[in-house]
């Protein structure tokens, strides 16, 4: 045999469970979607196609979800696009520091944006509606429940993600191919219309398509902003039919394996758009093009350009501090009253001390067990010649085309209908975590994996190292800043996760992100929004690790 | 050069087929170098020659054939045999050097000594001895990270002879560094090779460190061997159009043969109507109608009647400071001829191209 026993099993061994975490729980759904008998028994008693047929029913919520994403998507790629252009093609000052502001949309995640925004432009009583009536209007500026108003909290948070995408790929441009085109005459205009749009298209038009499958399974921005309005999107609904009484768990499954059908659709053309659209110009070499000129221009760009950081970031965190810190839910301008009791409730109130400790339980857990087996997987799959890689490539990614919800709804009814008492408990959780960023933390070892030379592999094992050896000397070393950076996504992700917990929390295994929608439903919003803070702090303390540690080990390895 | 017959060859390669897909890289490759030999794999990007370094070294599989390693059988299509790379004990230098940015210059020249469980002491004087050789014994606490491409070189050759494997595969070794430096290492290596006896395949896309470093060259191309000689044999009878024109600078000289000439050569008459006489072939049955003439063999001025002597115009001349390279017009079209740049002639004047028959090899 010519491959090395132990890499064989140990593949067969990730193969085998990773294919049962993620294909058994949608095996379930799909069993489900079919029940048209008593949704509580298990297997079905009658088959049909009757849930699917409700869909029909359902049209209102699919027209909605549709309507949110669309209008959230080309929000999110304007915003995107026009960053990703001051930041990486105009001489703004503290270009640097912005791009790494950049990311901290992307770590305040939708659920704290809502409930800011909720703070924010809720109908008389948001603080810049209350300013807007200030001023002797008898209306309000906005009503963030509304729509309109989950599409702006979604925009705010994918913008970073669409920025990352589109930047990469003006990054990756070669500044060569422009100059070429002024220097055989064209104009900045006609370089522009001719050259640089029709070669980053692609790269938005695959961040257009990735930022619509996000929002088609997002949840959060709109439960919090959707539900007091009764606006439901197919992710609400889902959530809502569960929780009626007799939950309707059909409904449920053909609702979200429809959204997986559609999340699969738009994956699948955003990775062929990928594949055949963009041109050669990257080569993974990253090109610093050089900066545009802009003159006096610069200042409303730059203004620009701070003003999406104040508007996702500063503006809803400050919201949030003022109303954590007010005794009553209605913060009215002229009557605030200050307290600190929100916190010391948030720490002490008997199930919430606990979420923070099983969060973080669950956060460091998931990411230490996770990133030695993705790590391991990531190897297999990018550089191993083994026949099972493909295969095991497709399952890995498989959870990027679920919404956690349906996800989470999946794993429910798996584990409710398997003797292994895990309902209820943290370990559920964890097994859940693990399934759903399966595709993140892989995607984000395979970067580092491929960026490591083969040759510096084969070396070791000409000079007569086996493959453990090798692995242990060379690969791991040489992986490991990468790993580390997987381990704190991998932290942050877990520790903030909403989507698959919320069906997945039991009594005894509460966990922060439904903590703060719970408050949020029965108590207060001054409480969530301690809640909330918290655990952006949280969150934010692990990123300045993060970049600390990625720093230092950069540093020594450069 | 030990030839010894009963000297066992260090590595033998028969029939040797690498698929890719439907794709054949290396298609039924021979050959068996001897002991203390350096043999060069030669050929363009592509025909197969790295594949068939990384076959030998076990980085590859290998679709069929055999391939033994100091009389041991390491791949075997037929009996399916497969050893794999790291219990074949070969040693090998990669074309990027893979140098592990995370360990120290030492750590690196020992790796493949504390793979082979040998005593710290050890270790130590071995690779001091090694570093020395290459001398970077001033950087053995470097990180590797920090050194400049030579270095590294310098560091990867340490590296693979550290052990003592008495078998060394080099794939393109010097092609990342600069032309002087090339041309520096290139004499290091081949003095470290002698000195250590150390039996080696090294493979080359440049056809002029393949014919300065070798014992013997092999000429690839399309994965198969187009050739095996001594460098000599390669630059002065080429077996096939193509090694003629890979290997050197020559002029193809179409025509055909007209019969027999004086002193044991052939008449050749050449398109245009040159009457040459050149020499006769090895082998009696080529058929050519072809004749393959370096550059660097026509001289300008008097013929000795032993020659062949024909009349040109220079038509262009380009100065490349260790030589001139001038196109003449002859009566079978344009010769590149290079001379020393001691001989300058002017644009448009007229030459006496003279060249020996036995320079004409006929393909």
């Amino acid at each position: 045999m010519r491959i090395p026993g132990v890499q064989t099993w140990i593949m067969m061994l990730l193969l085998l469970v990773c294919g049962a975490l993620v294909l058994y729980p949608l095996a379930f759904l799909i069993v489900e979607s079919v029940n048209v008998g008593d949704p509580q028994i298990f297997p079905p008693e009658e088959y049909g196609l009757g849930n699917y047929a409700n869909l029909y029913e359902d049209s209102r919520v699919i027209t909605n979800t549709l309507l949110v994403a669309c209008i959230s998507t080309v929000f999110a790629v304007i915003f995107g696009f026009i960053q990703a252009w001051i930041l990486t093609r105009t001489a703004i000052p503290g270009r640097e520091r912005l791009e790494r502001l950049m990311e901290l949309p992307y770590y305040m995640t939708p659920l704290i944006g809502a409930l800011a925004w909720g703070v924010l432009l809720g109908p008389k009583t948001g603080l810049l509606n209350q300013l807007w009536r200030a001023t002797g209007i008898d209306s309000d500026a906005f009503n963030i429940y509304t729509p309109w108003g989950i599409a702006w909290v979604m925009a705010l948070f994918e913008g970073t993600v669409a920025f990352v995408m589109i930047s990469a790929s003006m990054k990756s441009m070669d500044p060569s191919l422009e100059e070429s085109s002024r220097v055989l005459g064209a104009s900045k205009l006609r370089t522009m219309l001719k050259i640089t749009i029709p070669l980053v298209t692609p790269g938005i038009l695959s961040a257009t398509i990735f930022v619509f499958a996000e929002m088609l399974g997002s949840f959060a921005a709109a439960f919090v902003l959707g539900i007091p309005g009764r606006f439901y999107v197919v992710t609400t609904s889902i959530w809502q039919a569960t929780l009626s009484y007799p939950p309707d768990y059909g409904r449920a499954a053909a609702l979200g394996l429809s959204l997986f059908g559609a999340m699969v659709l738009t994956l699948g053309a955003a990775r062929l758009i990928m594949r055949h659209g963009t041109y050669t110009t990257i080569t993974g070499k990253a090109f610093r093009p050089r900066p545009m000129d802009i003159g006096a221009m610069k200042y409303p760009l730059m203004a620009l350009a701070w003003g999406y950081i104040f508007v996702a970031v500063v503006l809803p965190l400050a919201a949030l501090t003022l109303t954590s810190f007010q005794q009553f839910a209605t913060v009215i301008i002229p009557q605030m009253k200050f307290t600190l009791a929100n916190y010391e409730t948030a720490v002490q109130m008997g199930s919430l001390g606990p979420a923070f400790i099983n969060s973080m339980t669950l956060g460091i857990s998931v990411a230490t067990i996770g990133v030695p087996i993705i790590g391991i997987m990531a190897w297999i799959i990018y550089r191993s010649t083994m026949p099972g890689r493909i295969v095991m490539e497709y399952v890995a990614m498989v959870p990027a085309a679920v919404p956690r919800l349906v996800f989470g709804l999946g794993l429910l009814w798996a584990w409710i209908n398997i003797p292994i008492p895990l309902y209820g408990t943290l370990w559920l959780l964890g097994i859940a975590y693990f399934t759903v960023f399966l595709p993140l933390g892989l995607r984000t070892i395979a970067g580092v994996v491929l960026q490591v030379d083969k040759s510096l592999e084969e070396c070791a094992r000409v000079c007569g190292a086996s493959w453990t050896h090798q692995m242990r000397t060379v690969t791991l070393p040489l992986l490991r800043p990468g790993l580390i950076a997987a381990w704190l996504l991998l932290f942050i992700a877990s520790v903030r996760e909403l989507g698959a917990s919320v069906f997945l929390m039991g009594p005894h295994s509460k966990v922060i992100g439904p903590s703060i929608v719970n408050s949020w439903l029965t108590a207060s919003s001054e409480l969530s929004a301690a809640m909330a803070l918290i655990q952006t702090v949280l969150v934010f303390i692990a990123v300045a690790i993060m970049f600390r540690v990625a720093r230092r080990i950069g540093g020594a390895t450069e | 050069m030990n030839r010894d017959p009963n000297n066992a060859p260090r590595i033998e390669v028969r029939d040797l087929v690498v698929k890719y897909g439907d794709a054949t890289a290396v298609d039924g490759v021979e050959f068996a170098i001897a002991p203390g030999e350096l043999v060069t794999l030669l050929g363009p990007s592509g025909c197969g020659k790295t594949t068939t370094l990384r076959a030998i070294a076990g980085l590859e599989t290998p679709s069929g054939g055999t391939i033994r390693l100091n009389s041991q059988t390491v791949y075997s299509g037929p009996e399916r045999k497969n050893i794999p790379a790291e219990k074949r004990g070969v040693s090998m230098v990669f074309q990027s050097y893979a140098i592990w940015p995370h360990m120290t210059v030492f750590e690196n020249v020992a790796y493949g000594l504390n793979v082979r469980k040998m005593p710290k002491a050890e270790v130590a004087s071995n690779v001091a001895r090694v570093l020395d050789m290459v001398q970077m014994q001033a950087y053995a606490d470097r990180p590797s990270s920090k050194l400049s491409g030579g270095q590294q070189q310098r560091v990867a050759v340490a590296r693979a002879i550290a052990f003592s494997p008495n078998v060394v595969l080099f794939d393109e070794p010097l092609s990342n560094l600069d032309a002087k430096l090339r041309a520096e290492m290139r004499v290091e290596l081949r003095e470290l090779q002698r000195r250590l006896d150390i039996t080696s395949l090294y493979v080359t896309h440049d056809q002029e460190e393949a014919l300065a470093i070798s014992d013997r060259v092999i000429v690839m191309n399309g994965g198969k061997i187009e050739q095996i000689g001594s460098p000599e044999d390669i630059y002065d009878r080429p077996a096939s159009h193509f090694v003629a024109d890979f290997v050197g600078s020559a002029n193809m000289i179409p025509g055909k043969v007209t019969g027999e000439g004086p002193n044991g050569t052939l008449a050749f008459e050449t398109q245009g109507g040159a009457q040459l006489r050149i020499a006769r072939p090895a082998d009696a049955r080529v058929q050519g109608t072809v004749i393959a003439l370096r550059s660097a063999y026509i001289h300008f001025g008097q013929t000795s009647g032993a020659q062949n002597g024909v009349a040109g115009t220079i038509h262009r001349r380009m100065f490349h400071g260790d030589f001139i390279q001038y196109v003449v017009d002859w009566p079978a079209g344009q010769l590149i001829v290079r001379r020393p740049p001691t001989e300058l002639f002017d644009e448009g004047s007229t030459v006496m191209l003279s060249f020996d028959p036995t320079h004409c090899v006929l393909l």
